[in-house]
């Protein structure tokens, strides 16, 4: 934490510190969220803050209804009870949503007929960004030799490359990622943390889910740990691992009564 | 002035439809199928007896629109659902949170390139007619003649038409295969209820978008009993709104 020196943050997010948005601008308030599927509660009461300049890890056993979540935080789903606010603003009611807030879908939220260039390009054009920032993006994510080709083509590691290029290209105060180190290499993993970091140096608002909490140690600062779509402990990874056993035995034990399944002599 | 609007989210929706092959593939053929067409009625009437009209001509020869309504339909559908099947939408969604603004800009960037493909393979359709009927007694039929050139500009503004139609469906149903067919069924199955109906059947068939296109707008005079082709161009338009329009009050409701 705060090993970054501002040069190196630079370097990362290849952009400068935002300036636009005072910093309560960049909080995510989640308050009573809730979502249901028919009888199933995906996302029961939630009241999170999520403040800027530091990592907040999303933790949370596979269908815990941490998608869901960030899905009504971007507006996608809507909630059956309560509200998602990114600078007191519903995502509905942003000016300029891309410039606001920079969202990493899980999974290839593309065409894979489309290039990667012409999958930026749209996306800039809906929001007033410049062409030129699309370049910049590619080159950041190291994407720009293979910008061309069709985004179908490319591996799980440049399609989330591809995400996060997505995420940067408006310079947003807020970032969301669902899941960014899934299916990244050892090398991947290290570069998204490093830039989740970076961006978090420079003052924005980085929240991030995972289901690895090995991973979370590594990258997060604040950790927001939920099961069965409730909160079950906002904390920092210092607090969780205090208690004297492994970051991993606490967060089963946190978890243990919130998850949908276990497998025969687990835990 | 703040925030995006339907300029922004149109330059988007142009550089999604420009960027993706099938876009390009499904204009080529409709512009292909109607030149094929005309050209191929063309040949078949040339040792034709007794002499062919300029108007039997003309109104075989814009026969390919129905061919080219099923792609050109298609490529409304999968402006749609194409976003729908790949993840994609959630992409555009979080670009531009107002959904109607997507599906208005869809409309337009849609309709605009409908139209001008619809134009280009009607007036395909006419001049390979003409040109395969060169050297006989078949006299030809010019462009600058009112009924002509009616009926030409009346089967492209039909295939933008088809388009949108396309567009609305495919926000209603939002799976590509369901989409399509679903189009299809409503071009083709009407016909076949309104023949049930025999004689009588035309009160009912000049509704009907595929009798309309081969009996009141790709032909140089309507059928008798048929609206003229103005109207039922018109008709047409309406069924689009009416299909974006359900599909606009649906997007707004539903999770992404």
């Amino acid at each position: 934490m705060g090993a970054e020196t501002p040069s190196r943050s630079r370097v990362v997010s290849g952009f400068r510190r935002p300036t636009g948005l005072p910093s309560v601008g960049r909080v995510i308030e989640l308050r009573e969220l809730t979502k249901r599927y028919g009888d199933r509660v995906a996302v029961d009461g939630l009241s999170v803050r999520v403040r800027p300049g530091v990592v907040t890890g999303f933790l949370g056993p596979n269908g815990s209804g941490k998608s869901t979540t960030i899905r009504m935080i971007l507006g996608l789903d809507a909630p059956d009870r309560g509200e998602a606010l990114v600078g007191g603003v519903r995502y509905p009611d942003l000016d300029w949503p891309l410039k606001t807030v920079g969202a990493l879908f899980d999974a290839g939220a593309f065409h894979p007929g489309r290039s990667g260039r012409a999958h930026l390009a749209a996306l800039a054009a809906s929001n007033d960004i410049p062409g030129s920032r699309v370049d910049e993006v590619l080159r950041i994510v190291g994407l720009s030799d293979a910008a061309g080709r069709r985004a179908g083509t490319y591996s799980l590691g440049m399609r989330q490359r591809l995400g996060v290029a997505v995420a940067l290209l408006g310079d947003p105060a807020v970032l969301v990622l669902d899941e960014p180190a899934n299916g990244l290499d050892p090398e991947g993993i290290r570069w998204v943390r490093d830039l989740l970091r970076g961006l978090a140096a420079e003052g924005r608002t980085v929240f991030v889910s995972s289901h690895l909490i090995a991973e979370m140690a590594l990258t997060a600062d604040r950790l927001v740990i939920i099961g069965r779509g409730r909160l079950l402990a906002e904390t920092t990874v210092d607090e969780l691992a205090a208690g004297g056993d492994s970051l991993e035995e606490a967060f089963f034990r946190l978890t243990s009564q919130a998850t949908d399944y276990r497998a025969v002599g687990a835990s | 002035m703040t925030g995006y609007g339907l300029r922004h989210a149109a330059r988007m929706e142009r550089i999604k439809l420009r960027s993706v092959r099938s876009t390009w593939w499904l204009a080529i053929a409709a512009v292909v199928s109607m030149a094929a067409t005309g050209a191929g009625v063309g040949l078949g009437y040339r040792s034709h007896t007794p002499v062919a009209t300029a108007a039997q001509i003309l109104n075989n020869s814009l026969g390919g629109a129905i061919v080219a309504q099923l792609l050109l339909g298609a490529l409304g559908v999968l402006m749609v659902t194409g976003e729908y099947g790949t993840g994609m939408i959630r992409s555009t969604f979080a670009a531009v949170p107002r959904r109607r603004i997507v599906l208005a800009a869809k409309v337009a960037v849609c309709g605009g390139a409908a139209l001008t493909v619809g134009l280009v393979a009607s007036f395909a359709g006419y001049l390979s007619g003409q040109v395969a009927i060169r050297g006989t007694a078949i006299p030809a039929a010019s462009i600058g003649e009112p009924a002509i050139l009616r009926a030409v500009v009346l089967t492209g503004v039909y295939l933008g038409a088809t388009a949108l139609i396309g567009v609305g469906i495919g926000t209603i149903v939002r799976h590509s295969g369901a989409a399509i067919g679903t189009l299809f069924g409503l071009l083709f199955v009407p016909m076949i209820v309104a023949g049930l109906f025999g004689a009588s059947g035309i009160a009912v068939g000049r509704f009907v978008p595929l009798l309309m296109l081969l009996n009141s707008i790709a032909v140089t005079s309507p059928v008798p009993g048929l609206f003229a082709g103005w109207i039922s161009v018109l008709l047409m338009c309406g069924y689009a709104g009416v299909a974006v329009l359900c599909g606009g009050v649906i997007l707004r409701c539903r999770d992404a």
